[in-house]
């Protein structure tokens, strides 16, 4: 379209918009009768016109100040004594930085809080003694609180940096088994038990907030913060009545009775525990589950016990946790099993070496001791890595299926070489000495009895079915 | 006309005119309170009383408001994008449009659209343009478009029309 067309139409419009519908469409089908295409546009135009109902209608800048006063500030920014260096993440009460304590020099996690949090004086109280006792805990599983800073009217909290990732990272992973859960568990159980004992609450407890540091362990973030995160009752019913409004806690992992807003004590954070756990051995949040769903042994009774409806059935504490938990063999009699098999399987791999030797003593003809070479390189490839497998289960649990999965198929192979090495063996002096021949044949079938069928069975029972 | 922003001037006042829009906004918002919603005119307005001792190169508050409003666009249109705006944008569609508070919340997600679209309707007219500017993101009223715009207010009125016809279709309003 050319300027000259567009000023046409823009002129058409502005003439045709006060008419009535079908009078203006008519007008302009009238007037613009020798140009096709400045009447389409114009049509096309009132048309828009006519549907665009709220279209652009509030002026956007209204909710600018929402839109702008959650920017984020930039690398190199100085907030008081702190320098920021990149930012961490945002959440419901604000955004998180990494930044440097100028006056210590040392690395801190600085939590700016949203301007909308911090605005009523009384909230600011709150919130203040809150971090006064957040700060008064000390345990190596909660992540200490050092500072709360009211800079240029915004208050930010400067706390340890816990650089590694969050259980909910950890979880994408797929279930873990029960020794591990269990692992877990007590670790987080025993954080939450020296809060517990200060009668502090963490009431916002989820996988997003509990980190695993590099050396593997856990941190507890934010303790004692979610209060001030947390809509009252009004603005709740308030948030339902306009749909505008988004709850700020995570309810996915709220104890009933926080969900009612009622007062909650650390038997909310017992219920919260219940559910991290659950989805940490099962991969899915227990709403989600279905009966198949279910953690073996001790761990699975202490999470059913956490997760009950009524307050007064749950643990009183995170400490009972750690007690129950700790009544608890070390390791469940399937994993003992499991230990057993590669045992006994690298035990049979000893025996099958053994015999080569004996084979070779016994008949001296070339093929004997090529078998002998090939059996005995076997025999040390498959019971090492039964000891690799049960090295790592007992001293680095967490690669366990990593490994697993990693020399599964070299196993399998050696498993069936092997056996078939000891059935050839069995053959070639079966006609001269019987008793050995037999035992070659014997050890040929366990092997591949072992590999085939027991090992599935067992390592399914000790960590679930194979992925 | 003398008052309305060359490119150039909106990009290189953008920053100043930004840095007081946040300062304010962020004071704002600490003394929010249920019930009261910001006056987007007296934002503007209080930024214009700030920066006109600053020595900063306009002419007039009309020459301000025409910059501000730029401005206002760049910075909405970065935060947005910032905020994963693109990705949940598809189109308009009609269910919401007559649902006040739908179209509130899908402003924010179409404002890159928006932007784009902006760009295009500069090229074929870049008078709408401005007006949009003004009355969507400045949130002048059309007496006071009219009067940054040196026009009458019955022209900005229509053409205001025009202009909201004219996006409404590039945003796919007949999906």
């Amino acid at each position: 379209m050319t300027p000259a067309q567009q000023r046409r139409v823009r002129d058409l419009f502005e003439q045709a918009v006060d008419r009535d519908g079908s009078a203006a469409a008519a007008w302009v089908a009238g007037e613009a009768a020798d140009d096709p295409l400045v009447r389409d546009e114009v049509l096309a135009l009132l048309d828009h016109h006519s549907r665009a109902g709220n279209f652009l209608s509030h002026p956007i800048v209204e909710r600018m100040p929402a839109l702008l006063a959650d920017e984020p500030y930039a690398r190199g920014a100085v907030v008081g004594p702190y320098v920021i260096e990149r930012e961490l993440g945002r959440g419901g009460m604000g955004r998180v930085y990494l930044a440097r304590d100028e006056r210590l020099g040392r690395t801190v996690a600085l939590k700016v809080l949203a301007p909308a949090l911090v605005g009523d004086p009384s909230q600011r109280e709150r919130l203040r003694r809150e971090a006064r006792a957040a700060a008064a805990l000390t345990h190596p599983g909660i992540c200490t609180v050092y500072a709360l800073d009211e800079i240029d009217g915004e208050l930010a909290i400067a706390s340890e940096f816990v650089d590694g990732i969050t259980l909910r990272e950890e979880m994408g992973s797929g279930p873990h088994d029960p020794v591990e859960a269990t692992a877990t568990a007590r670790d987080l159980a025993a954080a939450l038990a020296s809060a517990h004992a200060r009668g502090i609450v963490h009431r916002d407890l989820k996988p997003e907030n509990v980190m695993r540091t590099r050396d593997g362990r856990l941190k507890i973030l934010d303790f004692g913060l979610a209060q001030i995160a947390q809509p009252t009752g009004a603005e709740l019913r308030a948030a339902a009545l306009t749909r505008t409004g988004v709850l700020l806690g995570t309810p996915a992992y709220m104890a009933p009775e926080q969900l009612r807003h009622e007062l909650v004590d650390a038997r909310a954070d017992v219920f919260a525990f219940g559910v991290v756990m659950y989805e940490y051995a099962c991969g899915v949040h227990p709403l989600r589950a279905d009966r198949a769903d279910a953690i073996p042994g001790t761990l699975g009774e202490v999470v059913a016990r956490c997760l009950r409806e009524v307050p007064a059935e749950r643990f009183g504490s995170a400490a009972d946790i750690v007690d129950a938990l700790d009544r608890a063999p070390a390791a469940p009699a399937s994993v003992r099993w499991w230990r057993t098999h590669q045992l006994a399987v690298a035990g049979l791999y000893a025996a099958a070496a053994v015999l080569a030797w004996q084979i070779k003593e016994w008949r001296e003809v070339p093929l004997t001791v090529a078998s002998f070479l090939a059996l005995g390189a076997a025999s040390t490839a498959g019971g090492v890595l039964r000891g690799h497998w049960v090295f790592t289960e007992r001293m680095n649990r967490r690669r366990l299926d990593a490994e697993r999965r990693r020399t599964r198929a070299a196993t399998r192979l050696v498993d069936l070489f092997a056996g078939a090495l000891l059935f050839a063996d069995g053959v070639l002096i079966a006609s001269v000495r019987a008793l050995p021949a037999v035992a070659a044949f014997a050890l040929a079938l366990g092997i591949v009895l072992a590999a085939l069928v027991l090992e599935p069975a067992t390592t399914a029972a000790a960590f679930g079915e194979e992925r | 006309m003398a008052d309305v922003p060359s490119r150039l001037d909106a990009d290189a006042l953008a920053p100043l005119v930004y840095h007081e829009l946040r300062r304010l906004a962020a004071a704002y918002m600490k003394r929010e309170r249920p019930g009261q919603t910001l006056q987007a005119t007296a934002l503007v307005h209080e930024a214009y009383l700030r920066l006109a001792d600053a020595g900063a190169p306009w002419h007039d508050k009309r020459h301000f408001v025409g910059i501000a409003a730029r401005s206002m666009r760049q910075i909405l249109v970065e935060r947005a994008r910032a905020r994963g705006a693109q990705k949940r944008w598809a189109a308009l569609d009609r269910v919401t449009l007559t649902d006040a508070l739908a179209v509130a919340a899908q402003e924010e997600a179409m404002l890159p659209a928006l932007d784009e679209a902006m760009e295009r309707l500069e090229q074929v007219d870049a008078e709408l343009a401005r007006i949009v500017d003004l009355r969507f993101f400045a949130g002048l009223s059309i007496e006071e478009t009219a009067d940054a715009m040196r026009l009458s207010p019955a022209t900005v009125k229509r053409r205001w029309a025009l202009a909201r016809a004219w996006l409404h279709r590039e945003l796919g309003g007949d999906a």
